[in-house]
């Protein structure tokens, strides 16, 4: 048997990424191979939960990581109203330094490629439905969302959102043909 | 390490995949307008609608400008649009009507499809995007279409609300001249501006929430009565814990001497601050089924709704009061509330606009009383 395509060559070809000649190569390897076929099966599979992860947290890290900055802050001068303030002295050696550069370059890492997600006790969507939100009606299946009505903001004006049923209905005027238009979208 | 970087590139590889891609009009969407329809197509622009790979499904952004012509020889006040990528995929369908229109034959008039559907990566061949036409409304209330939304009954019910407050601002306008129109026209954008804003969950059959069971209790409504109602709500429950609602169940008896083949019962949700809102409104009597003259119904919904406001701050139910809203009769005429109903009973700083009253109100927005007046003298 000939030699077994690389890890990122089986990687992208699971995500359609590789060129048609390499895609070939690694298809005719593949068909003989099962350990690769295994592989790519696996990276597939990733591929459908990355796509999951991606699609969840409706969460603002921004203000989590303000937040966070802000207790730390709070914390660093409660302490120094208690502590006397010790005499400044160099901590960091520039080995040191690069230890912790690193450290913090294998946590971005991880935090990349495993995605947490702050986990909301006791909630969970049994059912597909319909949101409305600021930015328009919002279909979830699941963990994964999608925004379905997707007017470009600043075209329209007084929007309006109403269920009926199994339907979520938006209605606003267009501001570039001066009609009222419905939008209705349906969870079943 | 190097199953990591493999994972590293795998995802980068994503990210590229994501990229989007702008379709062929000839070959992804297809218009079906059929041989004897009242209105034909002139042109359709696709702009910036785009197809994306993400996960196992292919989102499909529509930005589409259609342009229609009257070939009819009546005026046209309303077209509903059926759109879809694959009908019986979740996500896959949706339509657009645009009520309020008063289109001369042969004149033509702009339709604007902005959607964002999905369809499965695996689904069959042909167009990615189907448009059908579901209904035509023309003056007088006559019908063409193959009616599969039951867009007959939305747009006659659209019509209806249109006469009605065009009634009411023309007769503001004799009454108090411009002025007096202009302070409605203030009144009415006020009203809009200050209508609560409230996020809605909505999911069919059973509880969203798992949780939400632990404290549910039934809730009752209580009902605005609406002097000149051909239905009238008896009494109702909906299954409340926190901030969910679901599973209405509504008592009404046809006080009318024509049958009912349906009714919709407007849902106001006041929160625990005294704030009142729109939730939504349940449907009843669908299909085939009459309500007959003195007879007894039950207005039941298997969906439940959730409440929500600045990003998912839960607003718990207080308190909920229907109304009837809307009733159409077997002869397919309708019934909607009148103004003064609607302004006596409070119901009209709640209720959304009539889509006639929201473009009106647009027009003295953007061009001014004039504009207005000019408007309602078509009519």
């Amino acid at each position: 048997m000939r030699k077994h395509p690389s890890e990122a060559d089986l990687a992208l070809f699971a995500g359609g990424e590789l060129s048609r000649w390499r895609r070939w190569g690694v298809e005719r390897h593949a068909a003989e191979c099962e350990e690769c076929r295994r592989d790519i099966f696996d990276f597939e599979a990733l591929r459908v939960e990355s796509g999951a992860l991606a699609a969840v947290p409706e969460v603002s890290w921004d203000r989590l990581a303000a937040e966070m900055k802000a207790n730390i802050r709070l914390g660093l001068e409660a302490g120094e109203c208690v502590n006397p303030r010790p005499a400044p002295r160099i901590v960091f050696s520039p080995r040191a330094l690069a230890a912790c550069v690193s450290l913090a370059a294998l946590l971005v890492a991880s935090v990349f490629l495993e995605r947490p997600s702050p986990r909301v006790a006791d909630v969970k969507t049994l059912e597909p439905v319909l949101e409305t939100s600021r930015s328009g009606i919002q279909f979830r299946d699941g963990d994964q969302g999608i925004v379905m009505l997707n007017r470009r903001a600043g075209d329209v004006h007084g929007v309006n959102y109403s269920a009926t049923g199994s339907t979520m209905r938006e209605s606003y005027v267009d501001s570039e043909t001066g009609l009222v238009t419905i939008n209705n979208v349906y969870v079943e | 390490m190097w199953s990591k970087l493999a994972a590293l590139i795998f995802v980068g590889a994503l990210a590229a995949s994501a990229q989007d891609a702008s379709f062929d009009p000839h070959s992804s969407i297809r218009i079906n307008l059929p041989s004897d329809s009242p209105v034909s197509l002139l042109s359709t622009n696709v702009g910036e609608s785009r197809a994306t790979p993400r996960g196992g499904a292919m989102v499909v952004d529509l930005h589409m400008s259609l342009s229609l012509r009257n070939s009819g020889k009546r005026n046209i006040r309303g077209v509903t649009l059926l759109v879809t990528t694959q009908e019986m995929t979740p996500g896959g369908k949706a339509s657009v009507a645009v009520p309020s229109l008063n289109v001369a034959p042969d004149q033509a008039f702009p339709i604007r499809i902005d959607l964002r559907l999905l369809r499965p990566l695996q689904a069959g061949g042909g167009p990615l995007v189907t448009v059908d036409l579901d209904g035509v409304l023309f003056d007088g209330f006559d019908f063409y279409g193959k009616d599969r939304l039951n867009s007959r009954r939305a747009m006659t019910v659209w019509e209806m609300e249109a006469e009605r407050d065009r009634r009411h601002f023309k007769s503001a306008l004799a009454a108090s001249g411009g002025e007096g129109l202009r302070r409605e026209m203030l009144d009415s954008l006020a009203r809009q501006a200050e209508r609560p804003h409230i996020d809605v969950r909505l999911s069919h059959g059973g509880p969203s929430i798992t949780s939400a069971a632990a404290n549910e209790h039934a809730e009752r409504f209580a009902f605005l009565r609406i002097p000149d109602s051909p239905v009238e709500a008896l009494d109702g429950v909906a299954d409340v814990a926190g901030n969910e609602a679901r599973t209405p169940r509504i008592r009404v008896v046809n006080r009318s001497s024509k049958p009912v083949r349906y009714l919709e019962i407007g849902w106001i949700v006041k929160d625990s601050e005294g704030r009142e809102f729109l939730a939504g409104s349940v449907p009843a009597l669908e299909g085939d089924r009459l309500l007959s003259p003195g007879q007894t119904g039950r207005a039941l919904q298997d969906t439940a709704l959730r409440f929500s406001r600045n990003a998912g701050q839960p607003v718990s139910i207080a308190s909920m009061t229907g109304f009837v809203s809307q009733v159409e009769f077997a002869d397919g005429k309708v019934w909607v509330p009148n103004r003064e109903a609607l302004q006596d009973s409070g119901l009209l700083r709640v209720v959304a606009p009539s889509p006639e009253e929201q473009r009106l109100a647009d027009l003295y927005r953007t061009k001014g009383l004039n504009a207005v007046i000019e408007d309602l003298r078509k009519f």
